[in-house]
């Protein structure tokens, strides 16, 4: 069963889940603003009444030539700004050691993970595609397979029962969008596209900008241009696309029924 | 069996320790988690200006970043500390500091033989005659970055003189390279602590700098808080240390851990005989042949 | 006589071992248990390796519980699909990520060599938006251990002990079908498992039976469901009332659909999907005739 190469396909366009709070959770000060992360869904969904909060998981300190401890420091500073052109809420910065994650203890960042999605519960969770092939960076994956088991593991009470002697309940994320740099390999293959306002685009581009330290002498539309190809190959002006984990896409079985047969109360 | 308490009297542990002369060569290394491991009350201050007085050149490897030690953030700390370090190692005449920049406090996880092969690789460059570390055996030290570093480095030191480790490092034009001697520490403060096999006598001159490089680390000690609080204690007691009189809390706090650190090598040297000292595992170049050492010792000649 | 003699031993060269490596006590099930009820209906002997304890997965008991009763009724649902021996690892539902994944391997290898199966069936750790990663973390332990297995520089102290090295001759790597792209063939045809489907049609019916089995999962699966429609104002009118007759309803659906899945584009009416490496693995194509 040989498929058509996808990235010619034309997605179905997403609606906003239904929610109120959307957990981001990366590995890096702008994975959530650049040409492959999730900048104009963001403002797309903060725009649309959505509170949201941004996780940073490293610290950043080996991005840009200006020494460990100042690329920390600077890194931080400017996610805190790009996030505020987004309307995100707060930035969380777990510190953990920039391009080392590896030897990081997954089931450490996952509790980590776990605790702020049982504290914060969100609607949507916007991380790392956990599947993504050929990324070669180390923090990448690690928050990518840490936050899709935290997504979901947040709702087992035996999970950390700790947390719900501190008060916390359980709590699964309905929602998931996840995103991969196209560029590297096979890629994620995305199956859902967003459409973007130009407020959104604006926004975005605003935020990208924001990471000055990294992202000096880019071009002054590099975001528009970005999103604009994107929104060209699915039939609108802007789009952003992703892989989507609906609330029922780990019940394969069963996801037909609960399609069909779910109503309101 | 029976159980029997042993008393161990104390004459004993005050036992004065041999006295050991740092042997003549050219290059140390000291390797250590921190950026103050080099310079605390139960380090190596003394030793490192010492050595640099007989005219040893110096280098230290911070392997941590010390996110965690201070209040002013993760970054700004690394930052803070790792200067601290530096002007705290030029005080005690070394020639430069190495960060490895691993997570402070969570080295746990930090993979071994990475953290070891970049501890051979420094040992292979500046081919070391004496390594100053912590003791991989020193007793119930509840922080995981000294136990990870005391343990790489306890690997390395031997390691970097075997042909067949690492020998890509070999392409750089480096050689290998077995460090001959070690002089480890560890706090004397936790449970057994650290035992001791060697105590180095230390000049007057040396406390100096010892003293003013453990002062250097202003964002962890000499908190001006602790001077008041001193200052105040002492006042309850209808007590005031004149010299203290004019100086401001943070001039003042920086004097009272000066007086701490002559003082804790004051009190080593009064245990072993001799005005000032500082207290070692000490580890000689044969000291891993426990067979031939002292052969080697009485029959080794000059050529 | 003799033709009978002759029938009997072919049939008793022909009976197989087969081992089956799961993370937890439903993934196994789910994805391959009419394939596997198929091969013990035709006489193979099957044992199931169980690598967690299922601590986690039910609705509102505490892990002890959790874990004693998934145990039972996981050796319950494996007695119905003719598995006779269920060994279980113990390892810590949901822990795999943080377990050396060279011991883990080992202890597999080490039931490999135990066994010599002919078949294995594992989690196909290639298997893409696998939710539970221990079966990513077991799968790849088990690829990695079907291979060591047949390796002499393994593990020499085995060899001491009487395992000596053991080739297994067919895989099947399962998974339940959320990779969008588990149907499409590797790139390349040799040394890599490719995508194959097999009938469950005669063996639908028992896989079911063997579902209803794993009582504590089923009803934590229905009761997490109603939970999240509750709270988004939702609800399934199946699940009004959950008691044992709606969550064994869910419970068959569940195993229909998936079959289903399975099934599609293939002509056949049920179905379980697989990558699967047979005896011509690692033979390059020009040299298989």
């Amino acid at each position: 069963m040989a498929a058509a190469p996808l990235a010619a396909q034309k997605l179905p366009l997403g609606a906003n889940p239904e929610g109120k709070r959307l957990l981001i959770i990366q590995s890096h000060h702008d994975d959530h603003t650049w040409e492959f992360g999730f900048g104009g869904f963001i403002a797309r969904l903060t725009r649309s009444g959505y509170e949201a909060w941004y996780v940073r998981t490293t610290n950043d300190e080996k991005d840009s030539g200006i020494g460990w401890g100042r690329g920390d420091q600077i890194n931080h500073k400017e996610s805190v700004e790009a996030t505020r052109h987004l309307g995100i809420k707060e930035v969380i910065s777990l510190n953990w050691r920039n391009d080392h994650m590896d030897s990081v203890p997954m089931n450490e960042v996952r509790a980590h993970y776990i605790l702020l999605i049982r504290k914060l519960r969100p609607d949507v969770l916007m991380t790392w595609n956990p599947w993504g092939h050929y990324d070669r960076n180390p923090d990448h994956r690690k928050v990518a397979r840490a936050a899709g088991e935290a997504a979901w593991m947040a709702g087992l009470a035996n999970v950390h029962p700790e947390h719900l002697a501190a008060g916390l309940k359980p709590h699964r994320v309905p929602y998931v969008y996840y995103s991969q740099r196209s560029d590297y390999g096979r890629g994620q293959v995305p199956n859902i596209a967003i459409e973007l306002s130009a407020e959104d685009v604006r926004r975005k581009e605003a935020a990208f900008h924001a990471h000055q330290n990294v992202r000096r002498g880019s071009p002054k539309d590099a975001m528009d241009k970005a999103s604009r190809e994107t929104g060209e190959q699915h039939g609108v002006r802007y789009a952003e696309v992703f892989y989507f984990r609906d609330e029922w896409s780990h019940l394969p079985g069963l996801a037909p029924l609960l399609e069909e047969s779910v109503v309101k109360r | 069996m029976k159980l029997a308490l042993v008393w161990v009297p104390l004459s004993i542990l005050a036992a004065p320790l041999p006295k050991v002369d740092p042997p003549a060569g050219k290059r140390f290394l000291v390797i250590q988690p921190h950026h103050d491991d080099h310079t605390t009350d139960y380090g190596m201050g003394g030793l490192i200006a010492r050595l640099t007085r007989m005219g040893y050149e110096g280098w230290f490897i911070r392997a941590s970043n010390d996110e965690k030690d201070g209040a002013h953030g993760y970054p700004h700390n690394d930052m803070i500390n790792l200067r601290e370090s530096e002007a705290a190692s030029r005080i005690l005449g070394m020639k430069g500091v190495y960060s490895f920049n691993w997570r402070n406090d969570y080295m746990d996880p930090t993979p071994l033989l990475e953290l070891r092969a970049q501890v051979i690789l420094l040992i292979r460059k500046h081919r070391p005659d004496i390594v100053l570390g912590h003791d991989p055996w020193g007793h119930y030290d509840r922080n995981p970055d000294h136990r990870k570093v005391a343990r790489a480095c306890a690997d390395a030191v031997w390691m970097a003189g075997l042909r067949n480790v690492h020998p890509e490092h070999f392409e750089l034009g480096l050689e290998p390279w077995r460090v001959p001697h070690q002089f480890l520490k560890a706090r004397v403060d936790y449970g057994r602590g650290h035992e001791a096999n060697a105590a180095v006598e230390l000049s007057e001159a040396d406390v100096q700098r010892k003293m003013k490089a453990y002062s250097a680390h202003r964002n962890v000690y000499a908190s001006p808080a602790m001077a008041k609080s001193v200052r105040a204690q002492l006042a309850a007691k209808g007590l005031k240390a004149p010299e203290l009189d004019g100086m401001t809390d943070e001039q003042a706090a920086v004097r009272i851990e000066e007086w701490h650190m002559d003082w804790v090598s004051r009190q080593r040297g009064q245990e072993n005989g001799v005005r000032y000292a500082e207290i070692y595992w000490y580890i000689n170049e044969f000291a891993h042949l426990p067979g031939l050492e002292s052969y080697i010792q009485k029959n080794a000649v000059k050529r | 006589m003799r033709l009978l003699i002759l029938l009997i031993l072919t049939l008793a060269a022909q009976a197989r071992t087969v081992l089956v490596v799961t993370a937890d006590a439903s993934d196994f099930l789910l994805a391959a248990g009419g394939t596997i009820a198929s091969m013990t209906a035709r006489g193979d002997t099957a044992i199931l390796l169980r690598v967690t304890n299922d601590e986690k997965n039910s609705w509102d008991l505490s892990p002890d519980e959790t874990a004693r009763r998934n145990g039972l009724e996981c050796a319950e649902a494996a007695k119905l699909l003719g598995i006779g021996k269920v060994v279980s690892l113990g390892y810590r539902e949901g822990e795999l990520g943080g377990v050396s994944p060279t011991e883990l391997r080992d202890r597999i290898m080490f039931y490999i060599r135990l066994h010599k199966p002919d078949v294995l069936f594992l989690p196909n750790p290639h298997a893409e938006y696998v939710e539970v990663l221990d079966r990513h973390y077991a799968g790849l332990a088990a690829e990695e251990a079907s291979h060591t297995a047949a390796l002499r520089n393994h593990q020499p102290p085995f060899a001491q002990v009487g395992l000596e090295t053991h080739v297994t001759r067919e895989l099947y790597y399962y998974a339940q079908p959320f990779d969008p792209r588990r149907r499409e063939p590797e790139s390349t045809a040799t040394f890599v498992p490719q995508p194959k489907v097999s009938d469950i049609g005669a063996m639908l019916d028992r896989k079911i039976r063997a579902a209803l089995a794993l009582k504590t999962i089923n009803h934590a699966v229905a009761m997490r469901i109603r939970d999240r429609l509750e709270s988004t104002g939702r609800r399934l009118p199946l699940l009004d009332t959950v008691n044992d007759a709606s969550v064994a309803k869910l419970t068959e659906i569940n195993v229909r659909t998936l079959a289903g899945t399975g099934a599609k584009g293939t002509g056949f009416q049920s179905a379980e999907e697989f990558h699967y490496a047979g005896p011509d693995f690692g033979v390059p194509s020009k040299f298989r005739k």
